[in-house]
């Protein structure tokens, strides 16, 4: 047994006491006893046992009680009942009561120092569990910074430097030169992009976004999206038909982030389309949710890759055509959809296209009048269409 | 026109300092550069700059922040234009790329992200000589 294990022993028989103690002598662990509640609860707080031993039949303070509040006391503690008239009922009331386990009175010397080790055991684990956890945290914020610094920093220089050197070097190169110039330059900022998604998957803190929460209009979202895709869209000649149904309510978000959820969807619905074929998006509003569709005819995803493509880090893997990606723009997409007590979907069928769609809860138009957000969201969607 | 216009750049990055030192000079800027903040704030006290430069993530952590509190408590120089160049967006959750890095710093100043494009660094540190031009005159006509 650890060495520096404690335990603490709450029984009103010091009989019984005495023999646990004597029981678990030599074997390294620290033992303090209290002959009834009340002491035993004082103990809990001065002692830190690992493991605390109640006896559930006691006067005073009951062992329910002591277990109770040891547990609110210090929830790390594996607690242990010993169960005077052997009643299953007594013992699963006080396992569904928190205890780890329960000793039947009376209990040979080898059942109680097996108890004990399983217990330690499990205090170990819990321990180490909480350890771990920590340590997770940690580095997931250490990363960030780690990242942020090590990698962007050279990157930033190396970059800066690259702008520099054109401009020196701008009447002394070739053509092909420049060319090859202008590539390093796209590379290296394609690195820092990458970086940046990393970090905003790594750091991202839905429970912040939460914070700058707001009444926003659904089709500035997508106008918004619509706007920043056309460039690509019309570099690979696909057109972008958008349909908006009955006036919208506006759903409680963050705008910011809500355009870019859409906006992911939409890269990859024009980026996997056939050039000359279109990209629908379509938004109604039914049952109190606004549903917003994104559908492509392009080259689909297979039933493979289906279940994991909202994964972090994940890229399809049956041979399509994949243009550079990271593979987490679904996955931040689905965060800030679930962050917006949204969910998304997405049904496909290889070479005919694929349908995403987002629902989020639309905002109840009596809370929505109070705000100013709501006329120009009516006004907005009764033109019925976008850009 | 930027003839005489003196710059300081801390940043603790030399490299970095030296693509940036390259665009400024071409656009008749007189550059100084410092590589940590203590070299900085002996620069500030010993020669007159127009501008300063400066980098938030050094030594370690955001000293630059210091740098600027310093700079905006000190009657000799808290009048000076401050350029904040700066790669810790990433320090800050979920800030998407349209999102504006000014509010989160301090007043006043500007801030750019590195790395910084030729055209973007001139117009700026342009923008705030002229802002500060103005001041002054404005400063010396009340008085």
């Amino acid at each position: 047994m650890d060495a520096e294990s404690r335990i603490l022993i709450i029984d009103d028989e010091e009989v019984v006491l005495d023999s646990c103690t004597q029981i678990l002598n030599g074997s390294g662990v620290d033992i303090a006893t209290a002959m009834d509640g009340t002491r035993g609860l004082m103990l809990v707080q001065e002692f830190h046992p690992d493991l605390v031993v109640v006896d559930l039949k006691m006067p005073g303070l009951s062992g329910f009680e002591v277990l109770e509040k040891t547990m609110a006391l210090d929830p790390t503690i594996v607690p242990i009942v010993i169960t005077g008239y052997a009643t299953v009922s007594s013992a699963v009331e006080a396992m569904k009561r928190g205890a780890y386990d329960f000793l039947p009175k009376p209990f040979t010397p080898d059942e109680f120092r097996l108890i004990i080790r399983r217990g330690l055991e499990k205090r170990r684990l819990v321990l180490e569990t909480i350890a771990l956890r920590r340590e997770r945290e940690m580095l997931r914020e250490n990363f960030a910074a780690i990242v942020s610094h090590e990698l962007k920093t050279p990157l930033s220089a190396i970059q800066q430097n690259l702008f520099a050197m054109e401009a020196e070097l701008e009447r002394h190169l070739g053509d092909a030169q420049k060319n090859r110039l202008e590539r390093m330059k796209s590379r290296v900022d394609d690195l820092l992009k990458l970086i940046h998604t990393w970090l905003q998957v790594i750091t991202a803190d839905t429970e912040k976004l939460k914070e700058t929460f707001e009444p926003v209009s659904v089709v500035t979202v997508i106008t918004k999206a619509v706007e920043s895709i056309q460039p690509q869209a019309v570099r690979m000649d696909v057109e972008i038909v958008t349909s908006i149904g009955e006036p919208l309510s506006p759903v409680y978000g963050h705008e910011g982030s809500l355009v870019q959820a859409v906006l992911n969807i939409l890269s990859n619905a024009v980026k996997y389309c056939h050039a000359g074929s279109q990209v629908r998006v379509g938004v109604e509003e039914a049952a109190s949710t606004i549903r917003l569709c994104v559908e492509d005819s392009g080259v689909g995803i297979s039933k493979e890759d289906l279940p994991f493509i909202f994964n972090d880090f994940y890229r399809g893997k049956s041979g399509q055509v994949v243009d550079r990606g990271c593979g987490l723009g679904l996955a931040i997409t689905r965060r800030i959809i679930e962050a917006h007590q949204g969910s998304i979907s997405v049904e496909s069928e290889p070479g005919k296209g694929s349908t995403f769609v987002i629902s989020v809860p639309a905002l109840k138009l009596d809370a929505a009048t109070q705000s100013p957000l709501n006329a120009p969201v009516m006004a907005n969607s009764q033109k019925g269409g976008v850009g | 026109m930027n003839q005489g216009k003196r710059l300081l750049i801390i940043d603790d990055d030399p490299d970095f300092v030296e693509g940036i030192r390259s665009i400024l000079e071409a656009g008749h800027y007189e550059v100084d550069a410092a590589y940590n903040p203590k070299d900085g704030f002996h620069a500030l006290e010993t020669k007159h700059y127009d501008l300063l430069m400066l980098d938030i993530m050094m030594g370690r952590g955001a000293e630059g922040v210091m740098v600027a509190q310093k700079v905006a408590k000190d009657p000799k120089l808290k009048g000076m234009p401050v350029l904040i160049v700066t790669g810790i967006r990433e320090l800050m959750a979920f800030l998407f790329p349209w999102e504006s890095l000014d509010a989160h710093l301090m007043p006043g100043d500007e801030v750019l992200e590195k790395p910084i494009k030729p055209q973007l660094l001139l117009e700026k540190v342009s923008a705030l000589l002229q802002q500060a031009e103005a001041r002054t005159v404005r400063a010396t006509q009340a008085n």
